[in-house]
């Protein structure tokens, strides 16, 4: 399998914060890695350097074979990277149908296929229901729906979703990683930030953790539970916890 | 065929009614003889046109700028110099007008668009105020702050100056319509809905491919373009251009009232606001003007207060929600 994202060394500095620090990963290609750790561990900064909302102060980002850094954001989504945001962003006075027509017309200017591919891409999120509805509207989930179809309808051949999960019910986070499993059925990349291990352990193949800006542990889901550090820094656990330290790194490991 | 059928049946009283609107006003100058009335239609075409200009750029792409009287001036300034120190007509001057004004929208937008939000807004308000103090103080480029009086050649339509006040009207109506169309077109295209797209949210927009910096531009191209020809038909019709007039803040604010009143990022909206607005305003002054001074100021901005209060979202609203209840009465009644 080729190498969809590739990421070395890559360090993004605010003020006294070093928030991510030397974090080098691979991404192959038709794999969903999911990217874990505390709040504040670099996650989101990490997904707006790679995605050219922020540039790197140094290190590379390539995708699919080419250096992305420096570019800005629509261009990196032409190049096949879409990306979804921690708190979702429709745009509010559109339809659901023309927020993910205005996706479509990234790959073509035509009103009408356009509109055929946006009605593809709600369908398959399972949002038709709601075509007309403005998306200010849409309750939570539906939200997060519309913002993956605005995506898929680029035609991306990465999707970054970032905790598209947060703040679902049980039975909501099911459907979504229902979604999620689909979308890697028809040959997406898939890079998640996620919060909910239930959901990770679902769907990720390879998990990336990180902690403080570094990364400090990256294996398959069934290694990472287990380790030692990834257990003291984020996940928590019977024997090692004290309850406050449970508190401060905010273990969301789903009871449900 | 029953989708074409439907497509027909649903188009057909639109484009009955402008036909109808078209129509009336097209006869209109023949029936209304006032100079004064007439002075009101040329006024209200005006200002919707320039509201149509800036809702382009104001209200798909909700870029609130305050700054539109820049381009307004140059264009009255570029066809006033090329007439009366080089005697090219004011239809060539106009394009031309268009042209410097495009070309200035560059670097202004290229500081402007740095800043967002009410940033934005005050940085294009001091743009316009820059271009007024340039042409105020340097007396050599245009006559200083006395401005000048267009040479007046009686009837001369090709250098667009008419006996009848109905040529005026004609043309601005032309203008209001190629302003209308060029709306329409972007409307109905992959450009408006990119436009909203960022009017709602840039960071998602540029998200999904939207090149938001370029789409800005472009689009401050045309309104800074279509502005500009306002302008120079501004000044053929009083015949008199300085600074203060053709650089006042005024336009600028008008221009967005209009929108925001009618309806913001709609079609229609920015010529549904000038009609209530510069009809009250007009009556109001020729009414109360004379005996309550500064009474129409006062009913101007209630009018303006009760809109944002109540109809945030512009008087077009209104008028859509009150022709869905009719047709949905009509079926019954049927």
């Amino acid at each position: 399998m080729a190498d969809a994202l590739v990421i070395k060394n890559m360090s993004k500095r605010f003020g006294g914060l070093q928030a991510v620090q030397d974090l080098s990963f691979t991404v192959r290609e038709n794999e969903t890695l999911a990217l874990i750790g505390p709040n504040g561990a670099g996650k989101t900064t990490s997904f707006n350097l790679i995605t050219g909302y922020r540039r790197p102060d140094g290190g590379s980002v390539s995708a699919f074979g080419r250096e992305i850094v420096g570019l800005p954001p629509h261009d990196i989504c032409a190049h096949g990277l879409a990306r979804t945001f921690q708190v979702a962003k429709p745009f509010g006075a559109m339809t659901v149908l023309a927020n993910v027509m205005t996706g479509a017309f990234l790959r073509d200017k035509t009103v009408g296929i356009a509109r055929d591919k946006a009605r593809e891409a709600i369908a398959f999120v399972g949002l038709s229901a709601k075509e007309e509805s403005p998306a200010r509207d849409l309750t939570t989930i539906d939200q997060r729906r519309l913002e993956m179809a605005r995506a898929l309808a680029t035609q991306p051949r990465l999707l970054l979703l970032d905790e598209v999960m947060a703040g679902l019910n049980p039975s909501e986070i099911d459907q979504a990683v229902a979604l999620i499993g689909k979308l890697s059925e028809r040959g997406l990349t898939i890079v998640i930030v996620e919060h909910v291990m239930r959901a990770i352990m679902a769907v990720a193949r390879h998990i990336v953790v990180l902690d403080h800006g570094q990364k400090i542990a990256e294996g398959a889901p069934k290694d990472i539970v287990e380790n030692e550090d990834v257990i003291r820094a984020y996940l928590g656990s019977v024997t090692v916890h004290a309850p406050a330290a449970a508190g401060e790194s905010s273990c969301s490991n789903s009871p449900a | 065929m029953r989708t074409q059928a439907n497509l027909i049946r649903l188009l057909a009283p639109r484009l009955l009614g402008l036909a109808l609107v078209a129509s009336v006003l097209i006869a209109l100058p023949l029936v209304v003889k006032s100079s004064f009335a007439l002075d009101i239609f040329i006024r209200i075409l005006l200002f919707s046109f320039i509201g149509v200009a800036w809702n382009l750029m104001g209200g798909y792409a909700k870029q609130l700028s305050l700054g539109h009287a820049a381009y307004f001036g140059l264009g009255a300034y570029s066809s006033t110099i090329l007439q009366v120190d080089f005697g090219i007509s004011p239809w060539i001057g106009m394009i031309i007008g268009g042209i410097v004004a495009m070309l200035a929208s560059l670097p202004i937008g290229a500081l402007c668009f740095r800043l967002r939000g009410p940033y934005f807004t005050i940085a294009t308000i001091a743009t316009a105020q820059v271009l007024m103090l340039i042409f105020l103080k340097f007396r050599d480029l245009a006559w200083g702050a006395e401005g000048t009086t267009i040479p007046n050649l009686g009837n001369a339509p090709l250098m667009m100056q008419f006996d009848a006040k109905a040529a005026y009207y004609y043309i601005v109506l032309g203008l209001l319509a190629i302003g209308l169309a060029i709306t329409y077109r972007i409307e109905h295209s992959w450009m408006g809905y990119y436009l909203v797209a960022i009017g709602e949210d840039e960071d998602a927009a540029e998200a999904i491919g939207v090149n938001a910096p370029r789409m800005k531009r472009d689009i401050y191209m045309i309104s800074a373009f279509l502005t500009a020809l306002a302008g120079t038909f501004y000044t053929q019709y009083i015949y008199f251009i300085d600074p203060a007039t053709a650089f006042n803040f005024n336009i600028s604010i008008e221009a967005a009232l209009v929108s925001i009143v009618g309806g913001i990022g709609t079609l229609w909206g920015p010529v549904i606001g000038t009609i209530l607005l510069e009809t009250t305003s007009a009556l109001l002054q020729s009414w109360l003007g004379s005996s309550f001074g500064g009474v129409q100021l006062t009913v101007y901005s209630l009018i303006l207060m009760a809109v944002i209060l109540w109809r945030p979202t512009g008087l077009i609203g209104l008028i859509g929600e009150a022709s869905r209840r009719l047709s949905r009465r009509k079926p019954v009644s049927a």
